[in-house]
């Protein structure tokens, strides 16, 4: 039977999280989930719950856990960017499951602003790989080709984009904006480089719900180079059709079952072994 | 998670969860509800049912009854950690519901009921007509997806026929128990606060609205600023 146990953790004992351990012995490699957008570690409809079960059930020690001020996290007090806070937490995640389940290595798991935190945190000692659900991407000049080609010639389009513009100047939105900013895509890229080259793998997983930013598998090489997009360490995938959240329980299935595989495949969940000598 | 106060605490919060994506809309609201009380020398709980959140149990095997029993447990628990003789149940939507249903067996001593579902054969037809909408949402999906792919779910949880068939037959009956309602609802729905204003139920009206059915705020976090102080007064003035 698996076992969760809440955990008050962290350099101020300021984060909350939940540990996940599997049934048998634990693997060496661990898996930590962070928060998606502003919610709570639970993650949308369950999903971060959902996927941090079923990796225990495959031999995965799990962490999904509240970056601090998020969900049931406090602040730390200390002075400092949200990048080193995230890095800070993501350092204090690790160790508490390596104190948990012994793991060496860990692969991080992000959905959206998720996926930015996990970018972030790459950089920290002992993370092996990152699941991007809804990384960066930037649009290239073949998106808008994709994009804007097919609609100049649709009457229906025109009817459509000349609607929004007439509602949002009758109605402008109320509500505030909590989008984030993308850093420039050289950068990016750059970090992206410089993770593969430190041996860390990557999976890319997109949805069907960032249509307005990727329209094409074709893309990812388009906005980051072959150096990056045809690295061995490094996969792609494009879930046509799912929407941002993988709201219908398939679209959750056929994501879960691309992480599955691809951990699998990268981080074979073995148990530990004793050190030789 | 107990919100705990300096000393012994009269009163504590028993702080009901609603369901589906509404509990992961509210965590935030709740946290800092349950955080402001502690800070007046309530004691408040928050917890998730079996089946939600945290909790242990798979979506699917969500079950009124089920919920009913870790309210009792819950505010037992309540109980044990503040040492408080009265306990108010709180509640936003299903949960309110909840809290309604659970109110002699779990001992509140009083209720406050955030746009609490009354009647349970309405909820349904709305949950289902707001999944067919979620279906051939453009803005979800570029392609309306097939009644197969969307059947069996309400906007992201898995719905098993005995949740559904509890779910429907549920209709409130009053509490014996002073009660408020914080209305906080766009539209007033047909019904209104039937049966309970009847009974004696006061209402609030809040001063925002909350939209917990609409498909483009389903990752959106519920805000109501002024939740604190209405709750804060409405146990003042019981006191």
């Amino acid at each position: 039977m698996m076992a969760e146990r809440a955990f008050r953790f962290g350099r101020a004992r300021h984060l909350v999280g939940m540990v996940g351990l599997p049934p048998a012995a634990p693997g060496a490699v661990g898996v930590i989930v962070l928060n998606t957008g502003l919610m709570h570690r639970v993650g949308p409809f369950r999903l971060h719950v959902d996927l941090t079960r079923r990796l225990n059930a495959l031999g995965y020690p799990t962490l999904r856990f509240d970056l601090s001020t998020m969900g049931d996290s406090g602040a730390s007090a200390e002075a400092g960017s949200r990048e080193e806070q995230i890095r800070a937490d993501v350092h204090d995640a690790a160790a508490l499951l390596a104190g948990q389940a012994g793991c060496t290595r860990f692969v991080l798991v992000g959905l959206c602003r998720g996926a930015q935190s996990a970018h972030v945190a790459c950089s920290e000692a002992g993370v092996a790989g990152a699941i991007f659900l809804d990384g960066y991407i930037y649009r290239t000049f073949g998106f808008k080709l994709r994009h804007y080609l097919p609609r100049l010639l649709s009457p229906a389009r025109w009817r459509g984009f000349l609607a929004r513009k007439l509602r949002a100047a009758l109605a402008p939105e109320e509500e505030v904006s909590f989008g984030s900013v993308y850093p420039p895509r050289a950068q990016v890229r750059g970090e992206l480089a410089g993770m593969l080259a430190r041996g860390l793998r990557l999976y890319f997983v997109y949805s069907g719900g960032i249509g307005e930013q990727l329209n094409h598998p074709r893309q990812f090489r388009e906005c980051y180079g072959r150096g990056v997009a045809d690295h061995p360490a490094l996969r792609m995938d494009l879930l046509d059709g799912t929407d941002h959240t993988y709201t219908l329980l398939c679209d959750r299935e056929r994501l879960f079952g691309h992480i599955e595989s691809w951990l699998q495949e990268q981080f074979p969940a073995a148990p530990k072994t004793a050190p030789a000598g | 998670m107990y919100h705990g106060t300096a000393g012994h605490a009269p009163v504590g919060v028993l702080l009901c969860p609603p369901l589906g994506q509404a509990l992961l809309r509210t965590h935030r609201v709740y946290r800092q509800l349950a955080h402001g009380l502690a800070t007046r020398g309530i004691g408040a709980l928050r917890f998730d049912y079996r089946g939600t959140g945290d909790s242990a149990g798979d979506s699917l095997a969500l079950d009124w009854q089920h919920c009913l029993a870790d309210i009792r447990s819950a505010a037992a628990e309540l109980r044990v950690r503040s040492g408080c003789a009265t306990v108010v149940g709180f509640g936003a939507q299903l949960g309110g519901s909840l809290a309604l249903a659970a109110a002699s067996a779990a001992g509140f001593a009083r209720l406050i009921l955030w746009d609490p579902v009354l009647d349970g054969a309405r909820h349904v037809a709305e949950l289902d007509a707001w999944q067919e909408a979620l279906r051939t949402d453009p803005l979800h999906y570029a392609k309306p997806r097939t009644v197969e792919e969307a059947a069996g779910q309400w906007l992201g949880f898995p719905v098993g026929a005995q949740w559904r068939a509890q779910l429907a037959g549920w209709r409130a009956e009053p509490a014996r128990v002073p009660t408020l309602i914080l209305d906080s609802r766009p539209e007033p729905a047909a019904g209104g606060w039937s049966p309970l204003v009847e009974a004696g139920a006061q209402v609030c009206a809040m001063s925002t609205s909350t939209h917990w059915g609409d498909l483009h705020r389903l990752e959106h976090a519920i805000l109501a600023p002024d939740l604190l102080r209405v709750v804060g007064e409405a146990l003042e003035r019981a006191a």
